[in-house]
Formats: structure tokens, C-alpha cells, sequence
């Protein structure tokens, strides 16, 4: 009896032990979000250094800010570190006044960091991605210390969103670097220091980065202790691991959704990629000089039927290279599904005597299956009107390499399948479409040289004023839809999918990963 | 044994400027450099832009002037930085990932070769028996299952649905050290890693314990009246081993390639994902250097297999 009454008071003390133990432990451990921040054609994993950054922004901001930024809606630009900024009358100089706030190392953030970053983001010596496109700043004034002027040589309507993704470094912990160490230096990876919520822990290489809350943060000290961006080789890996419940977050391919979609334990974020999708037409071959040839591949390809079946309807048809309501004027062609059109149109331009039936190579770089399938429909219907065209599917750098060749082989990319960004900021698609912007000034290596169009470019970048701003890019669009420099596809929406766990979580499919105000202090998840 | 051991290694360094060469060639004839994987096709870059970065990087000079740069640096030890890793130098970067390649091979290669050769003496013993048959058709099939087909299925099955193993990584992200947490994620890829190489050394291990058992001196030792079990584990598996130590060590090159499969899937940090990552950024000097050391390891793998030939056999003199 005595043994027993022992037992059960050994066993019950135990259970309690236990209980309060795991208690204990459960308050005691840190609120971590995992996610795949960097997966999908928004990230760009192994890459620290804001400098040199051509995506990953949405982790970037999470450690760094610009001094502003856009907005979750990607619909304007707002203070980021810098509260407020004014514009003279004649678009030349920008005045920032900053915000009242600290490095992680806990120094001041002040108007030399704001000075200290331009200068390093315009000299080519650091590996800079933003040289050109700062090209227009001429100087970087100090009135105080709370106070930044940029000044302009040239009115730049394009400069607020390129300081979006200029993250502010900080003068202090990097003016001792040469530009050259700056570009080749571990600091970034090691020990960076920013003014987001989150400061840097650690990278284990390859395996993910660690980030913890910086309990000095203005806007209040994060809701979560830590954030960690795992690193992963490909979507299909991040998407096993969030269902596993191993990370609370990534970007899925569209194919993807249907898995989550009617899971409670998972939210599906939906938003516009902000990438135009299109078949290029390389100038440069003679196959598409006559503007119905162009008209007839329009004609031929039955867009709505390619968005309704292979992207579950998640794409909007686009007549030019946007979508965006204000920048898309009434009275578009809309070039409807039509092949006897297409073909009455390629007889009239003599398709049989430009080409005929010889294959057409089709370049792209999208290798995923769905464009696979995008692709094989659309060779498809060009062959109902007599245009044979033959995919060929590449990595990115062998297309890059073969597109960006000093001497271009032409005939390997007589026509593309392509994408190119055409927001937040409109002005994304001049560097592809300006015949000011060939090789090697810009990007425009389809060679396309349509004085509308660039004229219609032109009076866009250079307007001043914003409520003129839609009516300039409107002209683009109808010098686009008039001269279809590119047969424009498609702009399709993007996915992520986060669990049901977390909590004011802000995520956007924006093209390089933003940047925009996510307000990564307010994420927080629940045990 | 210290001369040829010598001799085989000079050979080795001239193999290995000639792969260096060869892998110089061989990346500056594929289409696209580290510059052009750094370019978001979606977020377009001037041309202008491109050539200021390959100036700065060396890539405009003259290709035997780059490759001579490079041999001159590697001679010293220095095998450059990684170009998209933020000026990581190679050769810590490839030095730290041998240890979790052998640490997956060598747990890859232990399961499998325990697997297979029990399940070769056993199949071997009780030859055309329904356990020589089931174990015959398993082989087949893992022999030919590619890797990545075996890496993705077990990556969904035993993580995805049952998740009975983590579903990627060495370790968990953010969590302290610990040899439990390196086994629960270690685990599953060796396994998967093994399937290939286990059903080989056991169709190898059975055909060669087949011929050893018809050999004189079995027969001598069974009618000596030596047990059974003595008799296959002392007479006949030793003597059938020879072939099957051979093949282990030739493996080795393709356990690499499997590595690099399973690796990529479950995102192990070793060579394999170096590699990859290497190749699909174009990153020169790490695709450079990793292969210089994974090419200095085969010879050397291979000269300690020749060796450890001689020692399972006295018969066979390497000098």
C-alpha cells in the first residue's frame, strides 16, 4: 500500500516536473519565422550585397531600408528612412528629411550615410548595378544631419523608384573599404549592419540566414525574435518543406496552389508579377519587318484560351506592354482570336516568299512546365496559319549570353518568349523597347527602332508632371499596340503561400522581390 | 611502395593541370559567364553595364592570359573568390564542404555496403531460392532508379507524407549543434544515396561468391569437416571480396555524381550543391577549384584503393 502511495506521489511530482519544464521552455522560446524568402524569380539567395542586388529586396529590407519605399499595394511611394521628402518645381532636386533612427551597431543614422551610399552606388569600381541608372545625380547635399538634398543635372522621373531599391549603408562601418574591397569584402555576408527591424545573426552557407529583432527599432521592437530565410535549390524543395511545417512561408509556382488552396492550414497570397510577357521580334531578321506579319501572329495565338486553361485564368490579356487601368487608353486594337485572319494577313505580306514553313527558333529562358505548356500551345497555333516555330528552352545565362553577345548571333534568337518589368514603375519597359536603349547603351537587343514609339518614350520619361505621367505612358501603350514592337501575351499573376500560423505577414509577388513596406516588425506567429 | 606511391602522384598533378585546362576550355565555350547569370532577364541590364562588371571582374583580357592568372594563383594556393558569393574565397569555401560530401558518401557507402554485401553472400548461398530472387529484382531496380528519380520520391514520401525525416538541410536552421539533429537530417539522403551502390556491390558480391564457392579449397575445407558458416564467411567471402573492394573504390567517382543529385535535392552544403550552385551562376573560379579538389581526391582515392588492394590480396605488388 505504502509502495503504491509512493508510485502514484513519484509519478504525479514527475508529470507536474515535466508540465512546468515544458512550460517553461515553451515561454522561453524565441517566436521564429522560417520562410523561403529568397525562392522564386523574386529572390536571388547567396547575394548580400545591396550594391550589386538585381532581386532578393523583400529579405533585403528586412535588415536594411531605403530612404523610401513603396507601399504594399505597390500603388506609391512612401517614406521608408527617410519621413517625408519634397520635390522642387522642376524635378531636379529632392529634398529628404530622415528619420530619427540607429544602426544595429547602435551609432546614428544620419545625412552622411545618406550622401556616403549615392557616392558608392555611383561608382562603377564597387560593382554597382545602379551606376546608369543614377547617372542624372549630380550631387548629394548635408545641410544637417537629419536632412539629404539630391540633386539632379536632368529632371529623372524615374529616381524614387531606383531609391527604392537603393538600401542606405552605413558610413561609419564601411569607409574604411576601398570600393574594390567593398565589392569583394565578406563584410555583407558576415557582418552587415542596417537599420531595419531585424538585425544579421548569421549565414550558414547555402543553408539559410539567421536574423534576430533589433529591440531599438522606431517603429517598436518586432513582434517575432527571429526571422530565418532557408535556402533552398528549387520551388518544388520549398514547397516540401512548408508542407512538412519545416518553414511557415514561400513562393510557389502557380501549379502549386491548388494543393493549399482549400487547406485551412495555409493562406494563398495572390498578386501581379508585374512582368510583361511576350514573343520578341528580332528586328534584325528579315521574318518580321512587315508590321501584318506581326499582326498575324497577334491574330493567331488565342491568348484567352492559353490564360483560361493553363493559368486557371490568373493572367490578364494585355494589348500592350501594361495592364494597369490608368495606363491602358480606350480604343486598343484588341487582335482577337482569329487565324483566318492571321493567314489572309501573312498572304497579303507574302509570309510564303518571307519564310514559308522553315523553322523559326523560339528562345526563351522560362523552363518550368507550365511555360513548357504555354509554349507547346502556342507553337501549335502559329502552325495552324503556317508559322513553324521551334522552342528552344535555355538557362538563364546561356540566354543572356547569347541575347547580350558583343557580335550577336541573330539567328539563334529570331523570336523570343520573354518578360520584362512594367511596374510599379512604367518606365521598366523603355530599356527593352527604346531604340535609343540597342546594344550596348541598353537592353533593347531585339533591335527594335519604331520612332513612335521611342518618341512616345521619350515624352514619358521626361514629363515632370505626375498627372501628366498616365496620359504619356497611355501614348506608349498605343504606340505598342499600333506598331506591336513585341506581340504582347499576358501579364500573370504570382503566388506564395503562407501558413495559417502567422499573423500580419505581408508578402507581395513583386518583380525582384520589391522592395515595399512590409513592415517586417509587425510579423509575428502563433505557437 | 614510396616510389610508385611518388611516380603516381606527379602523374596526378599533370592530370590535374590538364583537367584544369580542359574545365578552363569547357566553360568559356558554354554559352553565358557569371555577369550573365547575375542579370535578371525580367529586370533588364545595358549592355554597357555588363562589360563594366566583366572589366572588373577580368573577364575582358585575353582567355590563356585569365587561365594563366588563375594557375599562377592556384600554385601558391589561392584559387581566387567566389563571383556570387560576396568575395568568399574558393578554397575555404570548398574546404568546408568536403566535410559534409564524405560525411554523406561515407554514410552512404557504409549503408551500402554493409546492404550489399550481406545481401550478396545471402543471395549467393541460397542461390535461385525466392530471397535470391526478391533480393535479385530489389537490385535491378535500384540499379536502375537514377538518383534524383530516388532523391525526390524518398524526399516526398518519408518527408512530405510520413515526415519521418526533415525534408532538407544539415541542420535546423537557427538550433544549436547537436550529433541527433546532424543524424535526423543525415539519415534519409544516405539512405537514398546508398540504394544505387548497395544493389550494385550486392550483384557483384553475388556473382563472385558464386565462383568462389565452386573453387577446390571450399570444397577441401567442407570436406575437412569445417562448419558451413566458417566456411563462406573465412574460405569464400574474403577471396570473393577482391572484385568488390575494386568496385567500391571505382565508385567513388560516381558516388560523386550521386552526391551532387541527392544534394541538390535535400540541400546537403556539400560539394555536390557548391557545384551546382557553381555551374548555374557560371561562378569560374568555384567551379574551377571544386573540381580541382574533387579531381586531386579521385586520384588520391584511387592510389589508397590500389594500395588497399595489395593489402587485402599479398599476392599483388604495387611497386
Amino acid at each position: 500500500m505504502q509502495l503504491k502511495t509512493l508510485t502514484r506521489a513519484i509519478s504525479v511530482a514527475a508529470l507536474l516536473g515535466a508540465t512546468a519544464l515544458t512550460t517553461s521552455a515553451a515561454a522561453q522560446e524565441p517566436k521564429t519565422i522560417t520562410g523561403g524568402f529568397d525562392v522564386g524569380p523574386g529572390g536571388f539567395q547567396g547575394n548580400f550585397n545591396p550594391l550589386a542586388a538585381t532581386g532578393g529586396f523583400t529579405w533585403l529590407n528586412v535588415y536594411f531600408e531605403p530612404l523610401v519605399n513603396y507601399n504594399a499595394d505597390l500603388t506609391a511611394i512612401e517614406g521608408a528612412l527617410a519621413n517625408e521628402y519634397a520635390v522642387n518645381a522642376d524635378k531636379t532636386e529632392y529634398t529628404f528629411k530622415l528619420a530619427n533612427e540607429t544602426w544595429h551597431d547602435g551609432k546614428p543614422f544620419t545625412s552622411k550615410d545618406v550622401k556616403f551610399t549615392v557616392d558608392l552606388a555611383k561608382n562603377g569600381e564597387t560593382g554597382t548595378v545602379f551606376a546608369a541608372r543614377l547617372n542624372a545625380v549630380s550631387s548629394v547635399e548635408m545641410p544637417d544631419e537629419r536632412t539629404a538634398v539630391i540633386k539632379l543635372s536632368r529632371p529623372d522621373a524615374g529616381l524614387l523608384a531606383t531609391l527604392t531599391k537603393l538600401m542606405i549603408l552605413p558610413e561609419h562601418a564601411l569607409s574604411g573599404m576601398t570600393p574594390k574591397e567593398l565589392a569583394t569584402g565578406t563584410w555583407w555576408a558576415t557582418k552587415p549592419i542596417g537599420t531595419g527591424p531585424f538585425k544579421f545573426k548569421q549565414y550558414v552557407s547555402d543553408q539559410y540566414v539567421e536574423l534576430v529583432a533589433d529591440d531599438d527599432y522606431r517603429l517598436g521592437r518586432p513582434k517575432a525574435d527571429r526571422v530565418i530565410n532557408r535556402y533552398f535549390k528549387n520551388t518544388a524543395a520549398a514547397v516540401a518543406a512548408l508542407r512538412a511545417g519545416e518553414i511557415q512561408f514561400t513562393y510557389v509556382e502557380s501549379d502549386d496552389v491548388a494543393a493549399f488552396k482549400d487547406n485551412k492550414g495555409f493562406k494563398v497570397i495572390e498578386g501581379q508579377s508585374f512582368v510583361a510577357n511576350y514573343l520578341g521580334f528580332n528586328q534584325q531578321v528579315p521574318l518580321w519587318k512587315d508590321v501584318r506579319v506581326r499582326q498575324a501572329v497577334m491574330h493567331a495565338i488565342d491568348r484567352q484560351a492559353i490564360i483560361d486553361s493553363l493559368y486557371g485564368g490568373a493572367a490578364t490579356e494585355a494589348n500592350c506592354g501594361y495592364v494597369a487601368k490608368q495606363l491602358v487608353p480606350e480604343g486598343l486594337n484588341p487582335y482577337k482570336y482569329d487565324p483566318a485572319k492571321a493567314k489572309a494577313l501573312l498572304t497579303e505580306a507574302g509570309w510564303d516568299k518571307i519564310n514559308g514553313s522553315k523553322p523559326i527558333t523560339w528562345l526563351t529562358y522560362y523552363n518550368t512546365p507550365q511555360a513548357a505548356n504555354v509554349m507547346a500551345a502556342v507553337q501549335a497555333m502559329l502552325a495552324q496559319v503556317g508559322i513553324n516555330v521551334v522552342p528552344r528552352v535555355v538557362d538563364t545565362p546561356t540566354y543572356n549570353g547569347i541575347i547580350y553577345a558583343g557580335n550577336p548571333d541573330f539567328s539563334q534568337f529570331p523570336l523570343v518568349y520573354a518578360g520584362l518589368q512594367n511596374g510599379p514603375d512604367p518606365s521598366g519597359l523603355n530599356i527593352g523597347l527604346n531604340a535609343v536603349q540597342k546594344p550596348p547603351a541598353g537592353a533593347n537587343f531585339l533591335r527594335i527602332d519604331m520612332p513612335d514609339l521611342t518618341k512616345a518614350f521619350d515624352a514619358a520619361l521626361a514629363e515632370t508632371n505626375p498627372q501628366q505621367l498616365n496620359a504619356r505612358y497611355q501614348d506608349v501603350c498605343k504606340a505598342m499596340n499600333a506598331n506591336l514592337p513585341w506581340a504582347t501575351m499576358w501579364v500573370a499573376n504570382r503566388y506564395g503561400v503562407a501558413s495559417a500560423k502567422l499573423k500580419d505577414f505581408v508578402w507581395v509577388p513583386a518583380p525582384a522581390g520589391g522592395p515595399y513596406n512590409a513592415h517586417p516588425e509587425k510579423w509575428s506567429i502563433e505557437k | 611502395m614510396l616510389p610508385y606511391i611518388l611516380r603516381r602522384l606527379a602523374t596526378g598533378l599533370l592530370m590535374l593541370v590538364a583537367l584544369s585546362i580542359l574545365v578552363f576550355v569547357l566553360l568559356r565555350l558554354a554559352p553565358g559567364d557569371p555577369i550573365d547569370a547575375y542579370v535578371n532577364p525580367n529586370v533588364a541590364m545595358s549592355q554597357a553595364e555588363m562589360a563594366a562588371l566583366r572589366a572588373r571582374l577580368g573577364f575582358d583580357q585575353p582567355l590563356p592570359v585569365q587561365y594563366l592568372a588563375w594557375l599562377r594563383a592556384a600554385a601558391t594556393g589561392d584559387l581566387g573568390f567566389s563571383i556570387q558569393r560576396n568575395g568568399v574565397r574558393v578554397l575555404p569555401l570548398v574546404l568546408e564542404r568536403i566535410g559534409p560530401t564524405v560525411l554523406l558518401m561515407a554514410a552512404g557507402l557504409a549503408i551500402a555496403i554493409v546492404l550489399g554485401i550481406a545481401a550478396g553472400i545471402l543471395s549467393a548461398v541460397r542461390r535461385n531460392s525466392p530471397t535470391d530472387i526478391g533480393f535479385s529484382v530489389v537490385a535491378f531496380f535500384g540499379i536502375s532508379s537514377p538518383a534524383f528519380l530516388t532523391a525526390i520520391l524518398g524526399l516526398y514520401l518519408f518527408s512530405v507524407v510520413l515526415r519521418w525525416a526533415p525534408s532538407g538541410g544539415m541542420l535546423t536552421p537557427g538550433a544549436p549543434f547537436s550529433i541527433s539533429d546532424l543524424l535526423a537530417h543525415l539519415v534519409l539522403p544516405a539512405c537514398l544515396l546508398s540504394i544505387g551502390h548497395a544493389a550494385l556491390i550486392m550483384r557483384y558480391m553475388r556473382a563472385s561468391l558464386l565462383e568462389v564457392l565452386n573453387q577446390d579449397y571450399v570444397r577441401t575445407a567442407r570436406a575437412k569437416g569445417v562448419k558451413e558458416f566458417w566456411v563462406i564467411m573465412k574460405h569464400a567471402v574474403r577471396n570473393a571480396l577482391l572484385p568488390v573492394v575494386t568496385l567500391i573504390g571505382s565508385t567513388i567517382g560516381i558516388a560523386v555524381g550521386g552526391a551532387i543529385f541527392i544534394e541538390s535535392v535535400f540541400n546537403w552544403p556539400g560539394m555536390g550543391l557548391l557545384l551546382i550552385n557553381a555551374v548555374d551562376t557560371r561562378d569560374y573560379p568555384v567551379i574551377m577549384g571544386a573540381t580541382l579538389i574533387i579531381g586531386a581526391c579521385v586520384i588520391v582515392v584511387n592510389l589508397l584503393t590500389d594500395m588497399a588492394y595489395a593489402a587485402v590480396d599479398p599476392r599483388i605488388q604495387v611497386a
